[in-house]
């Protein structure tokens, strides 16, 4: 099934969304943020950048409250809100991030409160040619319910999931030559970032990269944490309790393994002490640690930590200087 | 799910964010804007965590009243009669200037400017200051002798055109993180950088040349720069020529600073200093930045002019990728002197002794104005003990933590008849208080803040303020009525439609101006763009004053009672007295305690080991913290920050003050250190 969508019929899909989800569609906000923000808010922004917040954050909040403990110690869950999520506009990188981190929430022991979030919610993929500027972006092949391939003023719709073909059920046919000139498109380009990653990982986990490197990117680390925070496929967290009247809320909390608290022992010492260490932490964990883990990078290459370090060491511009530096 | 957009409660970095909520009045995290023309899509660490204090249980969400010695639940009305009503009777019978007001650099503009108006026509006291007094009085002192005014000259986008950046007394990847990471960024792209600093901050380890004097000799330092580049003439002749004047004062006031005697005053080599003339004077476009390195001292002011000197020196004024640029601290300290939260002036650093001032203001609040200037904060707690100053009103300040020689304050606090505070949290100085107002925090209100390139921009209400607390300027509306002055403003854009019609360089400062990025002023009309770069054509004064200074010595030196020499400051983790940081969970885990740093081979003479709980002693008081063995101090000196309560650092620092500024020498005074 492949159907063709104008501008009209696209409104009329996202109504459909909007009445049986939270529906999130990026907008681009007056400073020229593009976020995702409830559907109808502000205008569509359907050709941009990848939204600046990390789409991971509607099943694994910033802060997220876990459960309530009474005054007697009875434990009451939070549950999560009644209407699932649809989120609207994920690129193929944003997808592949969140099916990471799908992977990671559901392996034994399975984190209910994720999958809470998680199990009703709709995907829908936005790629072709709307990067930014009506830039082309490779189509995501699945990992979404239903997937729009841009074509300027039209979109492809090609559904993934029964929801997403129950969703498309309606709109007139597209043709399948459309979509195999955007593969086409796709394989013609190529994905030199993913080239530039494959080698650097592979000069990391050869151990040829020394601790000179490291010590000179993290003494360029100003410790903002921002790249944990932006990073899509980063799951740690910590746990805060706070005393609310008489019961105690216990919520967690985006964490980092920049600070040295994450991995500092109760005796103060810490395996992870130095910058240095914690910046091939950083960098190790994606390309060498989550390979051996999961088969696959941790980094899907959707670049918000490049976008967020003030002082440019995020992960592809550390590739690109080990590739330069120890990749003769 | 709200987004908000707003500017960040902490540095004067003045970054926007915005602020998101759950929908059902929970803040659940930050982003930061994407096209603000300083942030840039980035913050920092404590700019991540700016929602996480804002709904800790501590809030203060009702106004207390001392009962029988305890601070008890009571009504606004109540609390706000009484105040006015003890205020009104310690007036009447000890005169007006036994008021003491101290505003806040961490509310909004607006807020600055009714607290400061109360002071003056509700009550008839000049005696309002703020925490200024403690970070860059010596910056509008000496800045606006040498230029005209007392703010940073050029923005913080000039940093990606500059060629050298000469870093002075600034921990700036800590202190103003995205500032310190466009410097950073700068040497990454080739410009040169020059750090001088005793401590072995992050960015020393970009530095060209890094520059460990000792504290404390920053005058004989930046002189004999001067001297050197007279000697190799780098000087700018054309700019000195056209652009300045007491020249010939300079030149004399230098010949004494030959790189052999700054070398023994500074701790440097001689060739060091040598090199850093070469280098800054052969720069085609070169920055001065500087902050409390250079202001907390008793010769802060000296320090400044030197500064002020380099800079004109060579031309680096008036033009992009130039300039003076102190670094304000807190996110709204420039608003908060623009608004004239100071003893001598009233907005726009209108001069208060200046009759044409008082009659323009009378005219314009309806009441005539107190002609002598007031009190500054600093000597405010001598005046508490010496029993002139007999009731404070402190709104947003905690200085039993933050002012310098923390028993001295401790006695003013007690000795007096009444106080006031005002704060989201409780703080160690409201636990003296009469009365306590609860206040709304940033997150919780509208208005506007200065940032210290001079950006005035907005910032807004997300979420209701907890309990019955109030915004600042509802607060400060009702004791104006109170005082029979009109404030029924229907919100902050109307107090800054009154603010712009009595301050000409925010004459063209509005609301519906302000909703992006903000507007930088002198800003004189409602069609003048904004003045991102001071000092063009010429100064604010006319011609750039060179300054000449001599060195003096720091008051308290090492001897041998109290061998090592405490410097203070602050860290990227937390923020002042740590009211807002040590109520957010991972600022707060990151940096526990309190700690001072101490050279590893100072420790092994002292058997002291790293993390061991040490006494640290000086004339003025003892604190027991605990011992981080680092490298980053010099030999013979120790670091402590004022963060933490149960290791005040400024329960050992010494109170001595500028002559001119007021300010104290938070950077240099002795100690003695002993294991426990």
């Amino acid at each position: 099934m492949l159907k063709r969508l104008d501008r009209a019929d696209l409104e009329k899909l996202l109504a459909a969304l909007a009445t049986g989800y939270r529906l999130l569609t990026p907008q681009r906000l007056a400073d020229g943020t593009r976020l995702h923000r409830p559907h109808g808010e502000g205008a569509l922004a359907l050709q941009g950048e990848p939204v600046q917040r990390k789409p991971t954050e509607a099943f694994f909040p910033q802060h997220d409250p876990l459960l309530r403990i009474g005054e007697q110690g009875e434990v009451t869950t939070c549950d999560p809100p009644d209407r699932p999520v649809a989120l609207f506009g994920l690129n193929a990188a944003d997808l592949a991030c969140i099916a990471f981190i799908d992977r990671f929430f559901a392996d034994p022991p399975a984190d209910d409160h994720y999958l809470a979030r998680r199990k009703d919610a709709l995907l829908v993929g936005l790629t072709g040619f709307a990067g930014p500027g009506g830039d082309f972006l490779p189509p995501a092949n699945g990992m979404c319910d239903l997937e729009l391939l841009a074509l300027g003023q039209n979109w492809l719709g090609v559904p993934w999931t029964p929801r997403g073909e129950a969703l498309l059920e309606g709109f007139p046919d597209g043709e399948q030559a459309e979509v195999e000139e955007l593969q086409e498109t796709a394989r013609t380009r190529g994905n030199p970032a993913q080239d530039l990653l494959e080698k650097a990982a592979g000069l990391v986990a050869s151990e040829v990269v020394p601790d000179d490197f490291w010590r000179e990117i993290g003494d360029r680390c100003i410790l903002c944490s921002g790249c944990n925070l932006a990073c899509p496929t980063c799951t740690c967290f910590c746990v805060e309790d706070r005393q609310e009247q008489a019961a105690t809320l216990r919520s967690r909390v985006w964490d980092s393994c920049q600070f040295d608290a994450f991995m500092r022992e109760a005796s103060g010492h810490n395996p992870l002490g130095t910058e240095a260490l914690r910046t091939r932490r950083r960098i190790h964990h994606k390309l060498a640690a989550d390979v051996t883990r999961w088969g696959e990078f941790g980094c899907l290459l959707c670049g918000r930590c490049d976008r967020v370090c003030p002082t440019g060491i995020g992960i592809q511009a550390v590739a690109a200087e080990i590739l330069a530096r120890f990749g003769a | 799910m709200t987004a908000t957009l707003t500017t960040c409660p902490y540095c004067g970095t003045g970054c926007m964010l915005y602020l998101l909520s759950d929908g059902q009045g929970r803040l659940v995290g930050v982003e930061p804007s994407a096209g603000h023309p300083v942030s840039r899509g980035q913050l920092c660490v404590k700019g991540w965590n700016a929602h996480a204090f804002v709904q800790h249980p501590d809030r203060l969400k009702t106004p207390l009243v001392r009962r029988n010695g305890t601070l008890e639940p009571a009504g606004w009305d109540e609390a706000l009669d009484l105040v006015h009503q003890r205020f009104r009777q310690i007036s009447a019978a000890h005169g007006p200037d036994s008021l003491v007001f101290f505003s806040s650099a961490k509310v909004g503009n607006e807020e600055n400017y009714l607290l400061m108006k109360l002071a003056r026509v509700g009550y008839g006291t000049n005696n309002i200051d703020h925490c200024a007094r403690l970070c860059h009085s010596s910056t509008v002192t000496g800045l606006v002798e040498t230029l005209g005014s007392g703010a940073m000259t050029n923005t913080v986008a000039c940093l990606d055109e500059t060629d050298l950046v000469l870093v002075i007394g600034s921990n700036t990847t800590e202190q103003h993180p995205l500032i310190g990471s466009r410097i950073l960024q700068a040497t990454q792209r080739g410009c040169r950088l020059i750090v001088a600093d005793g401590r072995r901050i992050k960015l020393s380890r970009h530095a060209d040349l890094h520059l460990r004097h000792r504290n404390g000799t920053d005058v004989a330092l930046l002189n004999g720069i001067m001297q050197q580049i007279l000697e190799l003439g780098l000087e700018n002749r054309a700019f000195i020529e056209e652009r300045t004047e007491n020249f010939t004062a300079l030149q004399e006031s230098l010949a004494a600073f030959t790189p052999e005697r700054v070398a023994a005053i500074t701790g440097l080599q001689a060739d060091e200093i040598t090199a850093a003339a070469r280098m800054f004077g052969t720069a085609k476009r070169a920055m001065l930045l500087y902050a409390m390195g250079i202001t907390q001292h008793s010769h802060g002011v000296d320090n400044v002019r030197a500064v002020s000197n380099l800079a004109l020196l060579t031309g680096n004024l008036g033009k992009p990728g130039t300039g003076v640029n102190p670094l304000r601290g807190q996110n709204n300290v420039q608003g908060a002197c623009d608004m004239g939260a100071l003893p001598d002036v009233l907005t726009g650093y209108q001069k208060v002794a200046e009759p044409s001032v008082r009659d323009r203001f009378a005219a314009a609040w309806g009441r005539p104005l107190p002609d002598r200037p007031g009190l500054m904060a600093t000597h405010a707690f001598d005046a508490a003990l010496a029993g002139r100053a007999r009731a404070f009103f402190i709104l947003g300040e905690n200085p039993v933590l933050s002012e310098a020689n923390q028993a001295h304050v401790v006695k003013a606090l007690a000795a007096i008849d009444f106080l006031v505070v005002v704060d989201i949290f409780p703080t160690e100085t409201s636990a003296f208080a009469d009365v306590v107002l609860p206040a709304a925090c940033y997150a919780e209100k509208d208005g506007t803040f200065t940032s210290t390139e001079r950006r005035v921009q907005r910032f807004r209400r997300a979420l209701p303020p907890p309990g019955e607390a109030r915004a600042d300027w509802e607060i400060l509306s009702a004791l104006l009525e109170r005082c029979g002055l009109p404030a029924g403003y229907p919100g902050p854009g109307q107090i800054m439609d009154e603010i712009a019609a009595v301050t000409p360089s925010y004459g063209g400062i509005s609301y519906p101006r302000l909703e992006e990025s903000g507007l930088q002023w002198p800003c004189p009309n409602h069609d003048h763009p904004g003045t991102p770069i001071l000092h063009r054509q010429s100064c604010t004064r006319g011609k750039g004053r060179f300054s000449p200074v001599d060195f003096r010595p720091s008051r308290e030196l090492p001897d041998a009672a109290y061998p090592l020499l405490l410097n203070t400051g602050r860290t990227g983790m937390h923020w002042h007295t740590g009211t807002m940081t040590r109520r957010s969970h991972l600022l707060d885990r990151e940096e526990h305690s309190a700690f001072i740093e101490i050279h590893p081979e100072d420790a092994a003479r002292l058997s002291i080991r790293d993390r061991q709980q040490v006494s640290v002693e000086s004339r003025r008081g003892e604190v027991r913290v605990m011992a981080t063995l680092t490298d980053r101090v010099p030999l013979g000196q120790v670091f402590m920050p004022f963060h933490f309560v149960e290791g005040a650092a400024n329960a050992l620092t010494n109170n001595a003050l500028d002559p001119e500024s007021g300010i104290p020498e938070f950077k240099v005074c002795a100690v003695r250190i002993t294991p426990c």
